[in-house]
């Protein structure tokens, strides 16, 4: 197990610089997760770590040894490949044991170690059979193993779960978690999926345009997100933005709306110093208001229910802008008729616009 | 009447084709049975059309005009060894085109491309002149080595690479710790057999009916090819055509066992690019 740490690392293609000033330090056996949307160059970082790209500027270290110079065997570290490249030709055991073979180890000890990593991932029965007589999953277990065999430092996985269909996909995050929880070996997974970067690791990064935007535990972001990028990425369905005016007389803050509804959040050293402002709800925080609430309700006409079992999403027009709410009450309410939302003050999110 | 009526395209079809592989074949035939008739019955009017009984003497009458054997020997020599090192070297070649990004590259392609547009006779001088230069005049390794590493054949093969080969699988070695060679060794290669298997055979075929080379390179007979033998024993005042078809039937048999055993990769390799869903 190793830290891995970056220092100011920047990487360009030609004039284009993808990653910018990037500073981040991922600690001995933590999960960190890298996210962000297409093209914010988290794989490319991810292959920066991993020594198949050199970065243009900056360091990168790992246990504290600046390892810039040093190729992906020299780091030790493992990679998942979002199509799992595995070798065609060879058996799944071979596939396995290739890395040991390169380190020149002997064939009882590669046998016992890829036996061993097979049990792990129920691999057993497969070991004869070419990738090409696999499912998508155990295809993805036989990466895992590949990588999982040689003990590596670091391992790093780049969206490995992207070519799997919903249902396998919830299954092989479970057994990723359990894996880590198994050998805790430092781990930094990308993805563009938020619910994965959520509920596997223990941090996550949020990247956009080559920027790291934040960093922190899942609940961190969700609660109290940055900027309106993190705050839109995080949770799901995505968070509402209206735009405000902010005034802070009194005990409380308040917004105005452009339509002249206000609504008030408590005074916080977190409130940006603009009056101009962007307010984020989350539509699990918007309920649909009691008939007599005056306090922090916005009015509004129902546009669009949308029935899901065990809640409703209200698609609602305030003012020209369609807020959602998701509606756990399943309160009975109609289309196209006048609807009024609630939301505490304290889950009111305010960001600089 | 309908019975037939739907039969006719399948019946057409194969006609087609049977005439098309008798055709093919019966140059190979007749070069097989005039292998067995003497000189006076190969000129007969009409010529036979079967197979004659002079087999023996005519194996005989082609001994003592050339040392068939050791000519063969020298054409197999050349060929096996020319083959080798093309597969060898054009799928290096291939393979620094297809995996490494370097300044130039597309252009220096671009001008391995364009040289398979030149004649072949229009280099016939300067390979003279070069092979005289470098002292290599009259020797085997004048006919094989300068081909090795040839412009149709790493073309074959990096494309075949292109379309069989993903960029993670070359990482996912790397990442493994193989060096460059070793993954152009334990993974890359063995991914391109097909590929491998179609430059060998057009390899072979081209080596081992080579002419032009052999005829502007060797002087001395003790170092003559298959095809430079058998013409070379035309000139005689009297030519002995039915031992001549006899050693030209005889040079075809190795093409012929190494098509049987390799068709099946060569026809993969062929297609590849084509049908791969």
């Amino acid at each position: 197990m190793a830290s891995v740490e970056l220092k100011d690392l920047t990487k360009s293609f030609g004039d284009l610089t993808v990653l910018h000033n990037l500073n981040l330090t991922v600690e001995e056996g933590e999960f960190v997760a890298l996210v962000g949307p297409s093209g914010c160059g988290k794989s490319t970082l991810l292959r920066i770590i991993a020594g198949l790209e050199e970065p243009t500027s900056g360091d990168l270290t790992m246990d504290g040894q600046w390892v810039n110079d040093l190729s992906p065997r020299e780091r030790n570290i493992a990679m998942v490949f979002q199509s799992y490249a595995l070798y065609p030709h060879m058996t799944v055991a071979d596939n396995m044991g290739f890395n040991l073979r390169i380190s020149g180890m002997g064939k009882a000890e590669i046998k016992q170690r890829v036996e061993e990593t097979a049990e792990i991932l129920n691999l057993s029965e497969l070991m004869s059979r070419k990738p090409s007589q696999l499912s998508g999953g155990q295809r993805q277990r036989v990466a895992m193993g590949r990588a999982l065999v040689r003990n590596p430092d670091v391992f790093l996985f780049d969206e490995p779960l992207s070519n799997l269909d919903a249902k396998l996909r919830v299954q092989m995050r479970e057994e990723i978690k359990r894996l880590h929880k198994r050998v805790r070996t430092t781990s930094i997974y990308v993805t563009h999926d938020q619910i994965e970067a959520m509920t596997l690791a223990d941090r996550i990064v949020i990247l956009h345009g080559g920027h790291i935007q934040q960093v922190g535990t899942p609940t961190e972001l969700y609660r109290n997100p940055a900027n309106v990028f993190v705050a839109g990425f995080i949770g799901s369905p995505s968070m509402n933005f209206l735009d405000a005016t902010l005034s802070t007389g009194g005990d409380r803050a308040t917004l105005s709306l452009k339509d002249g509804q206000t609504l008030h959040c408590p005074l916080s050293d977190r409130l940006p110093a603009e009056t101009e402002v962007t307010v984020g709800l989350r539509p699990e925080h918007l309920l649909v208001a009691p008939s007599g609430a005056n306090d922090n309700v916005l009015h509004g006409t129902l546009e669009l229910l949308e029935p899901t079992g065990a809640q409703n999403h209200l698609r609602v027009s305030i003012n020209g802008s369609t807020l959602t709410a998701v509606d756990n009450t399943l309160a009975s309410v109609t289309v196209d008729q006048p609807v009024a939302l609630t939301i505490e003050p304290e889950k009111i999110h305010v960001f600089a616009r | 009447m309908p019975a037939l009526t739907r039969s006719l395209p399948a019946v057409s079809k194969h006609a087609v084709m049977i005439v098309g592989v008798l055709v093919t074949i019966f140059p190979f035939v007749w070069v097989a049975m005039m292998g067995t008739h003497t000189r006076s019955e190969i000129y007969s009017s009409p010529p036979p059309f079967y197979f004659g009984d002079n087999l023996i003497s005519n194996y005989e009458r082609l001994l003592e005009i050339m040392p068939f054997w050791l000519v063969l020997w020298n054409s197999l020599y050349v060929s096996v060894l020319g083959t080798i090192g093309a597969v060898f070297f054009c799928s290096m070649c291939a393979y620094g085109f297809f995996a490494y990004q370097f300044r130039g590259k597309n252009v220096i392609f671009g001008i391995m491309i364009a040289s398979m547009m030149v004649p072949p006779v229009l280099t016939l001088i300067p390979f003279f002149l070069t092979v005289r230069f470098l002292g290599i005049l009259d020797t085997h390794f004048a006919l094989w080595f300068p081909g090795v590493a040839n412009a149709f054949g790493i073309f074959l093969i990096r494309q075949y690479m292109t379309t069989s080969i993903t960029r993670d699988l070359l990482d996912a070695a790397k990442v493994d710790g193989a060096s460059d060679f070793r993954i152009y060794w334990s993974v890359v290669l063995p991914l391109i057999k097909p590929a491998l298997a179609t430059l060998a055979i057009v390899m072979f075929i081209g080596l081992w009916n080579n002419f032009l080379t052999p005829l502007i390179v060797l002087s001395t007979p003790e170092k003559y090819v298959l095809t430079l033998a058998l013409r070379s024993v035309q000139s005689l005042a009297n030519s002995p055509w039915g031992a001549i078809m006899l050693g030209t039937f005889l040079s075809m048999v190795p093409l012929l066992v190494a098509f049987l055993f390799f068709s099946k990769q060569m026809m993969a390799g062929l297609t590849a690019g084509a049908v791969k869903g």
